[in-house]
């Protein structure tokens, strides 16, 4: 559904972030890219997430993830992520741009890629379905589901990410006109441990 | 005895049928569940050639990565060797890999005769 007044949608956990501060990193690249070479996926995610977790003292508290540990959480959620930007860009446009924000609590990434007007609706609902139930519960009837039929989505991505993890995640859709909607997906990821 | 091995680019499995074992090597982050087709026969020959009641190994604890789609190939062959019913699994992880301390348990909880092993 396209909003012709051109207001985008937010759903979940979403924060107006402003790209200019010095903890602040960002690139562009292209989603045509990421699919040709699969590989460019876990390659950028691996570099992200390094080089994010250098931040982290060589010792930390007690109740604060680990150097290896924070590198392990964002290798996998940003191949996750950079995944998703290879797999369902869809119509003209085709940039995806990444963003982060390293701060001394938590990191905070951002995803804008592009599908079309029509693809909305479908990928709000599963959103909505992702925010409004137990991630446990969801969790083990999607891989009972998943085992019964072929189908080529698994849809673990965000889910493990929520439920293994505890990222909150933010979506915002944005009309950019008749073709293009711009999708933004937001991650926080806390450097304390999750209470599970 | 004898040793099977799929292997691709960043990943080695490999069945050793002598020690009842699956060693999954390196890091697996495929894009399809039919890229991930070679590794999931592998599995289901080894889960068909473990006699009965014995334990049929899976050692990680040198899988550096595994994406979601990857999850969902191991979780789907839990769900196989529960409904097989015959050949219990033990699961072999590795504590400094963060992943495998957050993930793993998970599939105990498809199959409770799924035995893990953090090390
Ligand atoms: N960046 C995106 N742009 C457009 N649609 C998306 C995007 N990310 C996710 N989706 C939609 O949301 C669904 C769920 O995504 P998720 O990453 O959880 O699972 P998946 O990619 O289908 O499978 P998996 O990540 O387990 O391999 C996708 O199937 C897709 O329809
Ligand atoms: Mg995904």
């Amino acid at each position: 559904m396209t909003d012709l007044t051109g207001t985008p949608q937010i759903f979940g956990t979403w924060e107006a972030l402003t790209a200019v501060s010095h903890h602040y990193a960002a690139m562009n690249l292209h989603a045509t890219h990421l699919a040709n070479h699969w590989r460019r996926n876990s390659l950028s995610s691996d570099y992200w997430a390094a080089y994010a977790a250098l931040q982290i003292p060589e010792t930390v508290p007690t109740g604060w993830l680990r150097r290896d540990d924070v590198n392990y959480v964002l290798s996998y959620l940003l191949n996750e992520l950079f995944e998703n930007c290879a797999k369902f860009s869809a119509g003209p446009e085709q940039t995806v741009h990444y963003q982060a924000w390293f701060e001394d609590e938590r990191m905070v990434f951002q995803f804008t890629n592009h599908i079309t007007p029509a693809g909305e609706r479908p990928f709000i609902t599963l959103i909505q379905e992702l925010l409004t139930s137990d991630p446990d519960e969801l969790y083990f009837q999607k891989l009972e589901e998943n085992a019964e039929q072929e189908i080529s989505a698994s849809g673990l991505g965000y889910l493990t990410l929520i439920k293994d993890y505890g990222i909150q995640f933010g979506f915002r859709f944005r009309p950019i006109n008749a073709e293009i909607t711009a999708v933004d997906v937001q991650a926080h990821v806390s450097l304390k441990e999750a209470a599970f | 005895m004898s040793v099977e091995i799929v292997s691709g680019e960043e990943y080695t499995v490999t069945y050793n049928d002598s020690t009842e074992s699956l060693t999954f090597d390196g890091s697996m982050r495929l894009r399809t569940s039919e890229e991930y087709e070679p590794i999931n026969e592998l599995m289901q020959q080894a889960l068909s050639s473990t006699p009965e009641g014995n334990l049929l190994t899976m050692d990680f604890s040198s899988l550096k990565f595994l994406n979601s789609s990857g999850i969902n190939i191991i979780s789907r062959f839990v769900i196989a060797a529960r409904k097989q019913g015959t050949v219990p699994l033990k699961v072999v992880g590795n504590q400094d890999i963060y992943w495998q301390q957050k993930s793993l348990t998970n599939l105990q909880r498809l199959w409770s005769s799924v035995q893990i092993e953090i090390q």
